[in-house]
């Protein structure tokens, strides 16, 4: 169980984040939605710590980090904890796309090269990329480089995938390659919190969805519940908006 | 005047056994540069406080002042300190000890630092910020990012610069004869004041430095290909 407690995170005078609570049980898919500047990815980046939160508390299971001031020590634990697939990717360049997915299994968790090898060909193969062992991050397309990023997440085991937009900056055509690998493992039980703008794929795959604005989380529950009978004001707004009668989107 | 080739030839090959000590001073400054440059280059992309600003002073004193002043402010001054240490703390080491390329090889060492910093911390800031926060992302220390992830990328981005650098350390090295270190350059002054055929034994070094700039440029051409395999490819 993760469980965010009074996160607060400004960047200069300007307030990003405003005391969040959140608990997400294990395996849970939880979605965050919300407008541009609503503090989603900042929220996302706090819980690996990329961003520092200025107040609050992270927990997951009985693993505790005071945010006032952490121990160096708790911020790398809690980053063994957790793992992320980036926006823009953010492969390793200069390394294959085995070599990426192995970097963390023999630096960080010490495993043998032999089983690290085997542990990555097989999540390669999962994710459908078994044929692309040998290529650099510049030899694959967008969306093969997030699916490489996505089995480099999930070799490190960790309690909960952080997914921030893994499909906005990819072609609308490799979209759908992206998203069917993420909704494969959401399907094994493994926790993971996705900030995304595609808002079928939140309702189709998340069962715990969360709407936040200008840095406070305005409503959550389950996704059935959010979109089809949102109570809050700001949150109908933000889905008229979003999903309107017509079928298309954008 | 003629010009005499047979005497280019006899230069040419009594100016070879001085071509170490060209290498030792050119290798040894930029090596020991290459770890100031390191340290510099890291403390002042992290702005580790008093290391930063004591590398920002250093870079800036060493890149305003020439490589020969350097070189004899080290000649002049250095066994000044040494010697007053040594009388203070009643030493039997004096710099009289010291052998003369050893001046060549500290001051060069400083100068080369300070260039090097400058290519180092443009090479680090080449790498894209993503890399260090996967690599943080995935549980690396920070250390263990610099090393495996941030380090290689930036050597590749650096490489044209490093090159650039160790050449100018290969021809700065012949100020060296200031302090009486034979060198590729000051042997051909000895080689030509028995017959005062100075255009001969010159043109002689020049060949020979200019052989070994070939020999630089062709090794970083091939490590800059071999690194540089991730970056093929149409997708950046």
């Amino acid at each position: 169980m993760i469980k965010l407690t009074k996160i607060t995170k400004s960047f200069g005078r300007n307030r990003v984040l405003n005391g969040i609570d959140l608990t997400v049980e294990k395996g849970e898919v939880v979605a965050i939605l919300g407008p541009s500047g609503s503090g989603k990815t900042t929220l996302l980046r706090c819980i690996n710590y990329l961003e520092k939160p200025n107040d609050g508390e992270i927990s997951i299971d009985d693993f505790i980090v005071n945010c006032r001031n952490p121990a160096k020590k708790d911020i790398h634990a809690l980053r063994r904890k957790t793992a992320m697939v980036f926006q823009n990717y953010n492969l390793f360049r200069h390394k294959t796309a085995l070599e990426n997915v192995m970097e963390g299994l023999v630096i960080v968790k010490k495993i043998s090269r032999d089983e690290a090898r085997k542990l990555s060909i097989e999540l390669l193969e999962k994710v459908g990329l078994g044929n692309k062992l040998s290529s650099y991050p510049s030899q694959l397309s967008g969306g093969q480089q997030q699916r490489v990023g996505i089995a480099r997440a999930l070799a490190l085991n960790p309690e909960v995938i952080l997914f921030d937009e893994p499909t906005s900056a990819l072609d609308p055509e490799l979209v759908g390659e992206v998203l069917a690998v993420i909704r494969k493992i959401a399907k094994e039980g493994i926790t993971m919190i996705i900030v995304t703008h595609e808002m079928g794929f939140a309702q189709d795959v998340a069962n715990h969805v969360v709407f936040m604005d200008e840095g406070v989380i305005v409503e959550e529950g389950h996704p059935k519940h959010i979109f089809n009978s949102p109570k809050e004001e700001r949150t109908k707004q933000f889905l008229a908006r979003i999903t309107p009668e017509s079928a298309y989107s954008i | 005047m003629t010009l005499d080739f047979s005497f280019i030839w006899t230069a040419f090959v009594k100016l070879l056994p001085a071509i170490p000590n060209t290498l030792y001073i050119t290798v040894v400054s930029v090596s020991c540069g290459f770890i100031i440059g390191t340290i510099v280059a890291l403390s002042r992309i992290y702005k580790i406080p008093v290391l930063n600003q004591l590398g920002t002073s250093y870079v800036t004193f060493i890149r305003g002042t020439p490589m020969l002043t350097h070189l004899l402010l080290i000649y002049f001054g250095l066994p000044l300190i040494i010697d007053g240490l040594a009388e203070k703390y009643g030493w039997s080491f004096n710099s009289v000890s010291i052998p003369m390329i050893g001046f060549a090889y500290i001051s060069f060492s400083i100068t080369a630092g300070a260039y090097l910093a400058e290519v180092i911390r443009s090479g680090m800031l080449a790498v894209d910020k993503g890399q260090l926060e996967a690599a943080h992302s995935i549980g690396m220390t920070t250390f263990q990012a610099l090393r495996r992830i941030v380090f290689p990328q930036a050597f590749a981005a650096a490489l044209p610069n490093l090159s650039n650098s160790l050449i100018g350390m290969l021809h700065g090295s012949t100020l060296a004869f200031t302090v009486s270190v034979v060198d590729i350059n000051a042997k051909a002054q000895i080689v030509a004041a028995t017959n005062w055929k100075f255009f001969e034994a010159y043109l002689a070094a020049a060949l020979i430095f200019w052989g070994l700039t070939i020999v630089i440029e062709r090794i970083t051409a091939w490590l800059e290909k071999r690194i540089n395999v991730y970056n093929r490819g149409g997708v950046a």
